[in-house]
């Protein structure tokens, strides 16, 4: 029973640390950045990178945070900035960057599975069980994650500008917010956090130019549950990674990677605009 | 600023909406520390001369400066941060944000915010036991109070109000009355009132005009004997 709590926990904080970019972008941008998988799988290529230099393990997790963030802000000045008039459009073109990424990842890389250093290798005692340390470790870093991007939408100037520009755009130009700036740093943002997640998953899974395709669906259907919202991304983890878990131990592995999907088109269904929307 | 230079200056301003021409050749002038009343019925392009002069609406002819500056074509940030509140008719305020949030956005620097925060408070004293409530639970009267409150926190040389007075009682009305004029005595900030309401423009106005069709048809002094019969001619059906 412990071990099927931690592996919900755990589950559910892989799930928030690898949807919190999508969920930036979706909220503050109103886009649906569809080369999400795309940045995941950068920053599963970004730690493949740092093992092969040799360096310490958790300098992925910054690189590619860093590489992430850099190649947002190109990609919303290049291609979503010029469609910001034209919304479904923008939605297409990441999808289609997507491609393009995975494409020249294969080319840089090729197309073999590689497979990166773990920055804590091992189990340790935990509530009575021996249980994996780098899945632990991952509990706290999604709290910490979910404290700092709390702390940077509430408490920052920056998130105070980026919340007046999600609720009415024109009236926060009218006062001297550069609605521009705000898109483009949460562009970078997102995928900064992206990148950053596929970096962590990667000691969890191997590397390979689709790792972040299985992602997408699941972490768009929490994204849609949580109401976008962070709390709400922390209660859709934990609700939906935790019947994952669940149907998957005591059902079958195969519908339980349907579980999140179908449990999210049920809730949606019940509550249009997810858990935490009045 | 150079010497000597309008706080706004439009000259020969054309602009509308599509194809559509609503603001026809409007030339006017605010000086420092002046409040101009803009009147006119609904439809006229009061709202749509605030809008063009703020950046949301592209200037077809003619040339807007802001204390010696053009502006004719700088986005909406760049011309508010020059010193320059607008107050927009609809969608004032961020409803979902705190009260204090909506007066923090009024300010470019965080650092004044304690500072501006008492003086607009002497103003208005009910803002600051409510800095955490939610702006939308306000009453109306108290939503334009925070309008006014907001645009003051920017320390603004120019503020664009359009049509404060609408829907409100007039113990309220007096109210603004008296914060827009303790506000240019202690500040000098130069005001461009969209309005509807003759008396309130009349009491806080230094000049006033009549815009019909997209043109100013008449404009005068506030305290000319006949401004009040002018203004309602133009303004009767």
């Amino acid at each position: 029973m412990d071990v099927l709590l931690l592996d919900i926990v755990t589950t559910a904080a892989i799930l928030f640390i690898v949807a919190s970019g999508l969920m930036i972008i979706l909220g503050v941008m109103k886009l649906i950045n569809f080369a999400h998988p795309a940045f995941l799988t950068i920053g599963g290529y970004a730690a493949f990178v740092i093992t092969q230099l040799g360096w310490n393990p958790w300098l992925a997790v910054p690189f590619a945070a860093l590489v992430g963030f850099l190649l947002g802000l190109i990609v919303e000045r290049v291609i979503v900035r010029p469609l910001y008039a034209r919304p479904l459009d923008a939605i297409l073109a990441t999808w289609g960057l997507g491609i393009v990424i995975g494409q020249v990842i294969t080319i840089a890389f090729g197309r073999q599975v590689q497979f990166v250093q773990t920055p804590i290798s091992g189990a340790m005692e935990f509530l009575g069980q021996t249980y994996s340390t780098y899945r632990l470790v991952l509990v706290i870093l999604a709290i910490v994650l979910a404290v700092a991007l709390t702390g940077l939408l509430y408490f920052t100037r920056f998130g105070l500008n980026a919340r007046a520009v999600t609720m009415n755009e024109d009236l926060a130009r009218g006062l001297g917010i550069d609605s521009t700036k705000v898109r483009s740093v949460t562009f970078g943002l997102g995928a900064a956090l992206a990148s950053m997640a596929g970096a962590l998953i990667t000691p969890l899974i191997s590397v390979d130019p689709n790792l972040g395709l299985p992602w997408l669906v699941n972490s768009f259907m929490l994204v849609l549950v949580s109401g976008v919202s962070i709390p709400g991304l922390m209660v859709a983890a934990l609700i939906l990674g935790g019947a994952q878990v669940i149907v998957s131990t005591y059902v079958s592995a195969i519908l339980g990677g349907l579980t999140i999907v179908v449990l999210a088109a049920v809730i949606l269904r019940i509550r249009p605009r997810g858990l935490t929307s009045g | 600023m150079s010497d000597g230079a309008a706080t706004l200056e439009i000259s020969a301003l054309t602009s509308g909406y599509g194809e559509a021409i609503v603001i026809r050749g409007v030339s006017m002038t605010v000086a420092p520390g002046e409040i101009v009343a803009l009147l006119g019925k609904n439809g006229m392009g009061k709202s749509t001369l605030l809008k063009t002069v703020m950046g949301f609406l592209p200037a077809r002819e003619g040339k807007i400066t802001l204390r010696g500056h053009d502006v004719t074509r700088d986005p909406p940030h760049r011309i508010a941060r020059q010193a320059i509140a607008y107050t927009p008719q609809e969608q004032a305020i961020f409803q979902d944000l705190s009260v204090g949030d909506n007066l923090r956005l009024g300010q470019s620097e965080a650092s004044w915010f304690e500072e501006e925060l008492a003086r607009v408070a002497q103003v208005f004293p009910f803002l600051k036991e409510r800095l955490g409530q939610r702006a939308g639970t306000l009453s109306g009267g108290e939503q334009k109070m925070l309008l006014i409150a907001r645009a003051l926190m920017a320390r603004p040389k120019l503020m664009l109000v359009d049509e404060i007075t609408e829907g409100l009682q007039p113990s309220i009305i007096e109210q603004l009355t008296e914060a827009l004029a303790v506000q240019r005595e202690r500040t000098g900030v130069a005001m461009l009132l969209v309005e509807q309401n003759v008396r309130f423009a009349l009491n806080v106005a230094d000049r006033w005009a009549v815009l019909k069709l997209g043109e100013i048809d008449d404009a005068g002094k506030s305290d000319a004997h006949n401004a009040a019969a002018r203004i309602a001619d133009h303004l009767s059906v």
